[in-house]
């Protein structure tokens, strides 16, 4: 645990501070635990930051090429022989184009498999339309057997990395691109698979976001204390399987959600939590993502700004879903 | 005592036999199914099963055992048919085919002893294999992957991705079987999409490649025994062979590719395929 820990911090003042090459650098970790670790790319061995670990490791690595279905399925071959594949790509392409082979030869055959899927949501936005991937969450969280992970930011990636060495089953773990995530949760937290981190106490509105909203998610709770209004932030790191007790907690305490997510509003952990609540404690809520359409061209940041997924976009979301509460219900 | 030439084909022809049986068998109790690509991989499923491949019905986990996966898994009945006489499941296992909360349906279930892959999706099997492939050498194993491809499955252009990468790495562990029975589920393979020339396709990818008759137990044999046929390349084998081989109704037809099966047809096709 202190190795951990060590190692991490003396790469936080090297390096950018980017999920994807957090991966990269915790599986240098992993493949010194684990002699069974297996590393695959798919022609993205600088997207995840993998030289290191190829000069280390040579003979368990394998380059794939341009090819994602045949990198799943290579991967859960390799897993039936008992070794511990980790997949890297691209996150659009190791999900959308490589679906069918995620579901039957990982998901279905339970192979214990981690997918390392860099360049999510919108974090390669000037790439455009194609190689955003704003329903990968969707996908893989309606896969049995699968844990889905959305780190927030550096230190999270490289511990939740770690704790893949303790799931027996597949792992999508969603990575970003490079855009750098704002440092937001404690370096020296465990963490806790399943279990959300609580980063500012509210008794007003609970805002429960994943990945890179969850920092703005921190700063719409700090902008709104001033006046009066008490958001408690919900990291909800682990998309499946889904913190049902932190966000039922969150709902009879605060009566009001917000989820966040650099996703499509369909089926991301917004709709995860929409899933829970409508069923166990239905809650007056408001969704921060992407609206269902292709999103522009553009920096990353600028491209999130235009459909709310910014601090000021959760701010208003709060102010929105805490004028419902007010309002009387109009069915009962 | 040493088996002789003679004995041994005589051996895995009765195994074969009792493999298209059981096809028909399981279709009857299922009430349909793949009787042609089942009946059309038969011949080498038995030289597999019974003769080629290193593995242990007790210990169907055994980490040295050579590995099968059956990329057309349509053709399941087969499959569950050369485990059941190879003991690694009940025969009874057989007269539920289709049932209700059966581990035999239409297509295999890892969860099944002596299945390796959940296959069945067509163009899945390749890869995988490929993979146990470079998992042997990576772990100093000598098992042996091989891999079942129907020939219309090899549309599926996640087979060439596979094909390309297992040369690449030289997997001489690795070897793929075509079942070329020319007809898939609706026509002849050259009139859906022409796949010819096939032995050039591989070998294009780097492929050691050998033809033979896929009902010819003598050629199976001697070209199963004789793999890996390139010390550095994968192998195929490219077996021709006959869709619905056994039953003369079922032959060459696409009609038979998947079709109902009642107790009549049932009679029928056991009365062409005769005695075990």
């Amino acid at each position: 645990m202190t190795t951990a820990t060590a190692v991490a911090a003396e790469w936080r003042t090297k390096s950018a501070k980017q999920t994807r090459l957090a991966f990269g650098q915790a599986l240098l970790e992993i493949g010194a635990r684990e002699s069974r670790t297996v590393v695959l790319s798919a022609d993205t061995q600088d997207l995840l930051g993998i030289r290191t670990y190829i000069e280390r490791y040579r003979d368990r690595f394998i380059e794939l090429g341009i090819a994602e279905q045949n990198a799943i399925g290579v991967a859960s071959g390799l897993a039936t022989t008992g070794l511990r594949p980790y997949v890297c790509g691209y996150a659009p392409f190791l999900t959308a184009r490589s679906m069918e082979q995620v579901r039957n030869d990982i998901a279905y055959a339970n192979q214990r498999v981690v997918i390392g899927a860099a360049a999510s949501g919108i974090s390669l936005g000037v790439a455009g339309g194609t190689h955003h991937a704003l329903e990968d969450l969707a996908l893989m969280r309606s896969l049995p057997n699968m844990t889905v992970i959305v780190p927030a930011d550096v230190d999270e990636a490289y511990r939740a990395t770690l704790a893949t060495l303790d799931i027996d089953g597949p792992v999508y773990m969603r990575l970003g691109g490079r855009v750098e995530e704002q440092p937001v949760t404690d370096p020296e937290a465990p963490f806790r698979l399943g279990r959300a981190v609580q980063l500012r106490p509210g008794k007003d509105v609970a805002v429960i976001a994943c990945g890179a909203l969850v920092e703005m998610a921190v700063r719409a709770s700090d902008a709104l204390k001033p006046e009066g209004i008490s958001v408690r932030v919900l990291n909800m790191h682990t998309i499946k399987p889904l913190d049902r007790d932190a966000i039922l907690t969150a709902a009879a305490e605060t009566r009001a959600i917000v989820t966040a997510e650099e996703h499509h509003l369909v089926g991301g952990l917004g709709g995860a939590v929409a899933e829970l609540l409508a069923v166990e404690h239905p809650t007056r809520m408001r969704m921060v993502g992407m609206p269902d359409t292709f999103a522009t061209v553009g920096p990353t940041n600028a491209v999130r700004a235009k459909y709310g997924m910014s601090a000021e976009g959760i701010v208003e979301a709060c102010r929105a879903v805490l004028d419902s509460k007010k309002a009387p219900a109009t069915r009962s | 005592m040493q088996e002789t030439r003679e004995a041994l084909l005589k051996r895995l022809e009765a195994q074969a036999r009792q493999i298209r049986r059981n096809v028909w068998r399981a279709l009857r109790a299922g009430g349909s199914g793949h009787a042609g690509g089942s009946s059309s991989a038969a011949d080498i499923l038995a030289a597999l099963y019974f003769h080629r491949l290193r593995i242990r019905s007790t210990e169907p986990d055994w980490p040295e055992r050579d590995r099968f996966v059956l990329s057309k898994g349509h053709a399941n009945a087969a499959l569950g048919a050369a485990l059941a006489q190879a003991g690694f499941i009940e025969d009874g296992v057989l007269d539920r085919f289709y049932g209700f909360d059966s581990p035999f349906g239409m297509h295999p279930d890892i969860k099944v002893a002596g299945v390796e892959m959940c296959t069945g999706a067509l163009g899945h099997g390749l890869a995988v294999a490929m993979g146990m492939a470079l998992g042997a050498r990576i772990q100093k194993q000598a098992f042996h992957s091989f891999v079942m491809l129907g020939d219309g499955e090899l549309h599926e252009g996640s087979n060439w991705e596979a094909a390309m990468a297992a040369s690449h790495y030289r997997l001489a562990n690795l070897t793929a079987i075509i079942d070329r029975n020319k007809i898939s589920q609706s026509g002849p393979v050259a009139e859906i999409v022409g796949i010819e020339p096939l032995a050039d396709k591989w070998r294009a990818f780097g492929w050691e490649v050998r033809e033979i008759d896929g009902h010819d137990m003598s050629e199976i044999v001697d070209a199963l025994d004789a793999v890996p046929l390139h010390a550095d390349r994968p192998t195929a084998l490219i077996a021709h062979t006959i869709k619905g081989k056994g039953v003369s109704f079922a032959e060459n037809t696409y009609l038979w590719h998947s079709n109902n099966v009642n107790d009549e047809i049932y009679a029928r096709a056991l009365a062409e395929l005769g005695e075990p």
